[in-house]
């Protein structure tokens, strides 16, 4: 029902200013189309062709131009551009997401004024949120959590994610694994699986350090495998180093800091030789 | 945040009466703007801007004593009445019906110094007007008045001008800060920037670096703010103040992007360097400062919550600080509960959130001095963790801390049971050595920073002038001095 809307006003857009948007609204129809049909080939090809249409609407950003289709122009460039953001996370490419969604971004910071809100805001905010915290860039999504307002925080897209940050710093990973039950959108399923990885390399980090060993019954359940075949693989491919013996996965200890049996000298003499020489300057 | 700047703006110090003013009996505050114009004069003939700076100081101290009708008298004087400056400025001013003495006798004065007043003369006159308009609360005036000044400046290439011009820098932001429109001075600002670094005008560069990143973080924009800080020159601060708020700033985006190491050492020492009469900022780092530190693990001493005049506004931080101590979630919640109108004010909610994973860090920490050996069931319990099955919880919670080097333990998994390693004998170790060297570099890099700090009369360092040519400059002076002397008397 929306997708008609869309491509009326496209088609309005068509013919109020027919000069712009040649084709333009076909190949939005054709696009939306091919977007529902799950067909990503063809979708691709389609978006290349619309987001290179949409460089002739002057009131999009960078130029912010005031004209009377403003409106629209700006709405359906958002409009493009998200379902370019959900359709890169159904092709699983990552890199696309971050370009679409840095090109979507100002829509939704700098035209506030402009175009209403869009329902797909915050699930695509939190989305972009999530992926951050897949590739571990701590630092980015706290900036990014810094320029939603406080109600933002209030909605289940967004708090799914800071919930999932918490409970990943803490090292709760339970909660971090129940929350792929409960995703508020299932787009965000592509992400979940995605930090189950990462999450089962943090427990094999924390555990070689926590246990001195664990039955293999124990191991799998930690480690989130059903059959010991994949812990097996698993073991063999990223920790070579732990042993299996006696129905016992052991950890090799990292060696401890022992007290120091001789004295560091030549550290020592460096040091001293550095305050002779700063307190001569002084003196 | 508009506090801070209020405080700042306070703090300027007064400098020592110098032998420009120092009349016997305190004369009126015109005849002490007459004073400052004419400092301002010799300083743009001499091009001496430290003059100026001086002046702006002056001006300062009389800020509280500005009044309309003294204001408009002193336009009168600094600038030819009817010209394009003087009517544009003087239509800022409300007319006043009013007249008391001092003005009387000042309004009969009326001649202009020159046919052309100098450029640093119109400028401070924006700056004056400036003032009083802020201090009246007619801030879209002060909107109106800064935007002309700056339009103005554009035209003026001086070094000497300078100075005054970082001065209508800070205001005309300030003015949108007031009406709550910093926005739509962001492009004008960059613009301001690149003109200042093209002239080489460091101080102005300094200050409007200061208001963008400023401009960027009261819109939580630090994603901006970091990328034109770490592609901004960067040069030896000029302004102690300006440094103060750089540092400051730079502390907040650091804290953001969870650099806290570097983010204390820069929320610390901007609270040093902040003179004392600058409360309001010092608070605002030392509250930044006390997230950090608890944020990296540490506890801030007793004494920081007891500085003077910041008792009240610290309490929140206090307690919020005495929960992450003991390690209690509990007390931990009701606290940012109690205070969260203040720190979402403080727009430190976010990094209160972030806080909870330390006070389990300290909560469990304390656990693992006190037992030897406890269950994981007793480990939930004591840190109140209420989820579906806070067994598992705890386990993964204790080694994750295990493994980030917060406790020193092990697991067993078949019983359940955390046992504490003996703590070793740290003396055995090299870290006294270790600590001892750091505290000994710190102590001497702190004595090598005060000796790059202290100042000399420039161009001492130059060959000695000949006896000639000193006479010669003396009596340039002696003659600067009388003619300005004599510009002064001739006025009343």
């Amino acid at each position: 029902m929306g997708t008609k809307r869309k491509e009326q006003r496209e088609e309005e857009i068509a013919c109020e200013d027919g000069s712009s948007s040649d084709g333009g609204d076909a190949a939005l129809g054709r696009f939306k189309a091919a977007f529902l049909r799950n067909d990503f080939g063809t979708c691709a090809n389609l978006l290349a062709q619309l987001k290179v249409l949409l460089t002739k609407f002057p009131s999009l950003p960078p130029s912010f131009q005031v004209t009377p289709n403003a409106v629209q122009e700006l709405s359906i460039a958002r409009d493009i551009y998200e379902h370019a953001v959900v359709l890169s996370v159904k092709t699983e490419d990552q890199d696309a997401f971050e370009r679409d969604f840095f090109q979507l971004k100002p829509y939704y910071t700098d035209t506030c004024g402009v175009i209403p809100s869009s329902p797909q805001e915050y699930p695509i905010l939190g989305l972009n949120l999530l992926r951050l915290l897949v590739q571990n860039r701590i630092a980015e999504f706290h900036t990014e959590l810094e320029l939603l307002p406080a109600t933002a925080l209030e909605n289940p897209c967004i708090r799914h994610a800071v919930e999932l940050e918490q409970s990943f710093m803490e090292g709760a990973y339970n909660r971090v694994l129940s929350a792929r039950q409960s995703v508020p959108h299932d787009t965000y399923v592509y992400f979940m699986d995605l930090l189950a990885k990462t999450v089962r390399d943090e427990i094999a980090g924390c555990s070689e350090k926590a246990y001195n060993y664990l039955s293999i019954a124990d191991a799998k359940k930690i480690l989130m495998f059903s059959l010991d075949q994949e812990l097996n693989e698993y073991i063999a491919e990223e920790h070579p180093e732990w042993e299996i013996k006696d129905g016992c996965v052991f950890f090799q200890k990292v060696k401890e800091s022992q007290p120091c049996k001789e004295i560091p000298s030549l550290q020592l003499i460096n040091q001293t030789l550095s305050y002779a020489r700063e307190l001569e300057r002084i003196v | 945040m508009t506090q801070d700047v209020e405080m700042k703006e306070a703090q300027v110090q007064p400098p020592p009466p110098s032998n420009s003013v120092s009349p016997a009996a305190s004369p009126s505050t015109l005849q002490h703007l007459k004073e400052i114009a004419s400092l301002i004069e010799s300083g743009a003939y001499l091009k001496e801007v430290r003059w100026i700076l001086r002046a702006v100081r002056l001006t300062i101290m009389l800020r509280r004593k500005l009044r309309a009708p003294v204001v408009s008298a002193f336009l009168c004087f600094a600038l030819t009445p009817g010209s394009d400056a003087h009517s544009k400025l003087s239509s800022y001013i409300p007319k006043e019906e009013e007249h008391d003495m001092e003005v009387d006798t000042a309004t009969s004065g009326i001649q202009g110094p020159g046919k052309h007043p100098l450029p640093e003369l119109e400028m401070y006159c924006y700056m004056l007007v400036l003032i009083f308009l802020i201090d009246q609360k007619k801030y879209n005036e002060a909107k109106a008045c800064s935007s002309a000044s700056i339009a103005r400046l554009k035209n003026i290439n001086r070094r000497t001008v300078d100075v005054l011009a970082s001065r209508l820098y800070f205001y005309y932001s300030y003015s949108y800060e007031l009406t709550n429109s910093l926005a739509e001075i962001r492009g004008n600002l960059l613009a301001l920037h690149r003109m200042a670094t093209l002239r080489r005008d460091e101080l102005g560069q300094e200050t409007l670096l200061n208001l963008l990143l400023r401009n960027y973080l009261h819109y939580n924009l630090y994603d901006q703010a970091e990328k034109l800080r770490s592609k901004a020159p960067r040069f030896e601060a000029h302004s102690n103040q300006q440094f103060c708020r750089y540092l400051f700033y730079l502390g907040k985006i650091r804290t953001i992007q969870l650099e806290y190491t570097d983010a204390k050492e820069s929320l610390l020492q901007a609270a040093r360097k902040a003179p004392i009469a600058a409360r309001g900022f010092r608070i605002q780092c030392n509250k930044w400062a006390i997230i950090v530190r608890l944020l990296l693990g540490e506890i801030p001493e007793r004494t920081v919550f007891m500085q003077k005049g910041m008792k009240k506004a610290l309490t929140p931080y206090f307690e919020l600080t005495n929960a992450v101590r003991i390690g209690d979630l509990e007390l931990f919640k009701t606290v940012a509960e109690k205070f969260s109108s203040t720190f979402s004010s403080d727009r430190t909610q976010n990094l209160i959130v972030r806080l909870r994973h330390n006070v389990i860090r300290t909560g469990l920490r304390n656990i693992s001095i006190s037992y030897s050996r406890i269950s994981l069931a007793d480990v939930a319990r004591k840190l109140r963790l209420d989820s579906e099955n806070p067994v598992a919880d705890a386990e993964s919670i204790v080694a994750k801390a295990i493994r980030d080097g917060a406790i020193d333990a092990t697991i067993d998994h078949a019983n359940g049971w955390m046992v504490s390693k003996e703590t070793g004998d740290v003396y055995s170790t090299n870290e006294p050595q270790f600590a001892f060297n750091s505290r000994i570099a710190f102590c001497l890099n702190m004595h090598n920073e005060a000796v790059r700090a202290l100042r000399f009369p420039p161009n001492s360092h130059k060959e000695k002038e000949s006896a000639e040519k000193r006479r010669e400059r003396q009596q340039q002076e002696q003659e600067l001095a009388k003619h300005i002397a004599e510009e002064d008397d001739d006025e009343f």
